[in-house]
């Protein structure tokens, strides 16, 4: 955010502004393959190299994930001496939407089911999750036109199977969710209100206020929670184990609760572990979980599976960029969608607010760089999201539809129905990841990934309401297709041995290997192998 | 982007003193003084419930229930993190619950403690998202059991109300009983019906 300047200050700014009920619209003159080149943070100069090893050795990566990538592990032989073995059919790591929808298909198939997850059952970017899930259900409104729009925004870089599949699923996905007992906003005649995702042709995205990944997942939480699914919390994946022929067997869980590790072996096992927010990729704040630091592709990277583009990452334009204490914090696309315009410090609009998120974030970036931004005493900068605005044209809507919007406003001390926030693009999304097959399968054996850790769907960019979509589209796919092939599975022998491979490799293509993956928690937690969890000892 | 001579205040978390910058939540500010604690940390927008903080401010007898992650520190400011409580024991499947005309009975037989609600107000004011927790157990108890989950919107299942309730109840679990049958006995979206049909008969596919 350095490189930004010469904005107006923010007070100045603020005097200047005044809710208008019009402003006319943005003239864009720049082509938008030249905006994204020239100002997407996916094109920061030297931010992307070539991995050395690996599955995907000689392709593009990030240079901070390609580090993770590249790590050494946390673990050895030495350390699993002893360590208790736990017996299931199917292990799922994660325990947000992905990670229960998937637990909960097999378990209802009749598998036995573990689920370890990092923290608690649902701490998640599910729960997070604001403006909704798309599922084309309204007349003049079809699957292909949501296949068509989902590959265009990701700049024809999808699965175009793994698309197909997905929207076809969509409206079986929310009538799941209703049957989990899960509320959408509805119309009066009970049907299912929709909005407009930017960069899409209908409206499709069906919501519950700005609280649709909360009401998912309180729900699916209890869903598991009454289920006969084995729940273990505190216990971050550290490793998949293997058998002799290279099928993943299971995983080696670190118990944060004694400092201990305890083995899993299961027929298969399916990763939903999420994104790479907290790792903030070139150093942007991030709308994320604390626990969003790319632990499953540091895994199944290890294992051997294939990654695709790891160079596309999705900045959300409307993170809050002020006050500091709550930069990165989102206010969803919805926003924009129901009319609000955004607006630069000369108070002109400056893009069409629901083009896709890449040429959105990519504006406002532009916005700020070329001195037309707003800029806080604290080196904060950012553009305004004209609520007062949307107010004034349409009053008591947001108070009414975005519960959250309204909440943070009060924990921010800034009224969004009086004053417009201050914006600035968030680390949202990890476009890429792990290569899968229509049942969730990666390419190697026994290896499932479901939800933000895998990758193909979203291409380069992903749209509102997608995200959503994919994990319970998936994460269901994958839990029915791993309960009815366990049957006769039987891994001999358990271990580690991949790992020596993987050091082989790193010392060969003479790799550091001074950091350890996967990284577990950001930075600022200061965490380390044998910290005190309850942060009440300071570490050694 | 921090500023440099930002003000320090002081502060005791879970009982060691510590000095930060006024703009940290006591989370942040824990980290600030060295200590790594990852337990209790979650989303960090206040939606996840993990972060429960018991708070008793300067020259203040009273202790309120807050979210770690929502409250920013202020000086001589007094700060615990509490334990999440183990699961209710209450435990139902929607699936066996054959009709919208059992759901009432049912509800008893589930959650037996709601009707013996002592209306002592502890659930009101341990909730940190100002939720009317008593009045919706209340109406659950009676059966108006969309108008009790109307009341949880904001529920993040902190569980403070669980913990409060001298009589076991699990005021937001019944909150988050209310809501889920009215989707699952009740929400019946015609424009989702009518799409389903449609795919059934397999009118609709898409061509890659």
């Amino acid at each position: 955010m350095s490189k930004n300047n010469q904005g107006i200050a923010y007070d100045k700014a603020l005097k200047k502004y005044s809710a208008r009920k019009e402003v006319p619209a943005a003239e864009e003159t720049l082509a938008p393959e030249t905006l994204l080149k020239q100002f997407h943070p996916d094109y920061f100069p030297d931010s992307i190299i070539n991995l050395k090893v690996g599955a995907n050795k000689g392709e593009a990566c990030h240079h901070q994930l390609a580090a993770m990538l590249q790590s050494d592990a946390r673990i050895d032989e030495s350390d699993l001496a002893g360590a208790p073995i736990i017996e299931t059919d199917i292990l799922v790591i994660g325990g947000g939407g992905a990670g229960c929808a998937a637990a909960l298909m097999a378990a209802e198939a009749g598998a036995r089911v573990t689920l370890a997850t990092k923290l608690r059952l649902g701490d998640s970017n599910t729960v997070m999750a604001e403006g909704g899930i798309q599922a084309s259900i309204e007349q003049g409104d079809t699957p292909q036109m949501h296949f068509e729009d989902t590959i265009k925004a990701g700049h024809h870089f999808s699965d175009k199977e793994l698309v197909a599949e997905m929207v076809m699923d969509a409206p079986e996905v929310i009538r799941w969710l209703i049957q989990q007992g899960m509320q959408f906003d509805l119309d009066k005649y009970g049907d299912l209100l929709t909005r407009r995702a930017g960069g899409t042709s209908a409206a499709r995205v069906v919501y519950y206020r700005d609280y649709t990944g909360l009401e998912m997942m309180r729900v699916l939480r209890e869903a598991v929670l009454n289920s006969n699914i084995e729940i273990l919390d505190y216990s971050p994946a550290v490793e998949l184990l293997a058998n002799e022929s290279g099928h993943c067997a299971g995983a080696v869980l670190s118990s944060l609760k004694d400092c201990s590790y305890n083995l899993v072996r299961a027929k298969s096992v399916i990763v939903a572990t999420g994104g790479i927010g907290r790792m903030h990729i070139n150093q942007f704040p991030t709308s994320n979980h604390f626990g969003a630091t790319a632990d499953g592709l540091v895994l199944a990277y290890r294992l051997g599976a294939k990654l695709r583009d790891l160079d596309s990452f999705q900045y959300h334009p409307s993170g809050l960029s002020h006050p500091q204490h709550m930069a990165g914090h989102l206010i969803t696309e919805g926003v924009r969608s129901a009319g609000a315009y955004m607006l630069n410090a000369h108070g002109e609009r400056f893009v069409g607010e629901l083009k896709t998120r890449d040429h959105v974030s990519s504006a406002i970036l532009r916005e700020c760089v070329e001195g037309r931004g707003i800029t806080t005493p604290d080196g904060a900068i950012g553009v305004w999201l004209d609520t007062p605005g949307l107010e004034l044209r349409e009053p008591g809507m947001l108070a009414q539809r975005f519960p959250k919007l309204i909440e943070l406003g009060k924990k921010s001390g800034i009224n969004p129905l009086k004053v417009p926030p201050l914006i600035y693009p968030t680390l949202h999304y990890q476009n890429g990841g792990v290569v899968i097959d229509p049942n969730g399968l990666s390419s190697v054996k026994g290896l499932y990934c479901v939800g933000e850790v895998s990758g193909g769907i979203h291409g380069k960019n992903r749209i509102m309401g997608n995200a959503l979509l994919e994990i319970i589209s998936f994460g269901r796919r994958s839990g029915e297709h791993a309960a009815a092939n366990c049957h006769g599975v039987k891994h001999k022998k358990i271990s580690i041995e991949h790992l020596s491979d993987l050091r082989r490799e790193l010392t060969q293509a003479n790799m550091p290997m001074d950091l350890q993956g996967p990284l577990l928690f950001p930075e600022c937690a200061k965490f380390e192998n044998d910290s005190d969890y309850d942060g009440l000892h300071k570490n050694r | 982007m921090q500023k440099q001579d930002e003000l320090l205040v002081n502060v005791t978390i879970n009982g060691k003193e510590i000095a930060a910058p006024s703009s940290l939540s006591t989370i942040q500010a824990l980290w600030h003084a060295g200590y790594p604690r990852v337990k209790s940390v979650g989303c960090l927008e206040g939606v996840c419930g993990s972060c429960r903080i018991m708070v008793r401010r300067k020259e203040s007898n009273q202790v309120s229930m807050e979210l770690g992650c929502q409250t920013l520190i202020e000086e001589g400011m007094q700060v615990n993190f509490l334990v999440f409580p183990t699961p209710t024991h209450h435990t139902y499947d929607l699936n066996t619950i054959k009709s919208s005309w059992e759901v009432q009975g049912r509800f008893h037989k589930i959650f037996p403690e709601a009707e013996h609600c002592r209306h002592c107000g502890g659930c009101n004011r341990s909730c940190p998202k100002g939720i009317e927790v008593e009045r919706g157990v209340e109406l659950a108890s009676k059966g108006r059991f969309r108008e009790a989950g109307e009341l949880f919107i904001e529920c993040v299942m902190c569980n403070f109300c669980m913990t409060a309730c001298p009589e076991t109840i699990a005021p937001n679990h019944v909150g988050l009983f209310s809501r889920r049958v009215t989707a699952y006995f009740h929400t019946r979206p015609g424009n989702l019906i009518s799409r389903l049909e449609t795919l059934r008969k397999g009118d609709l596919d898409v061509k890659k």
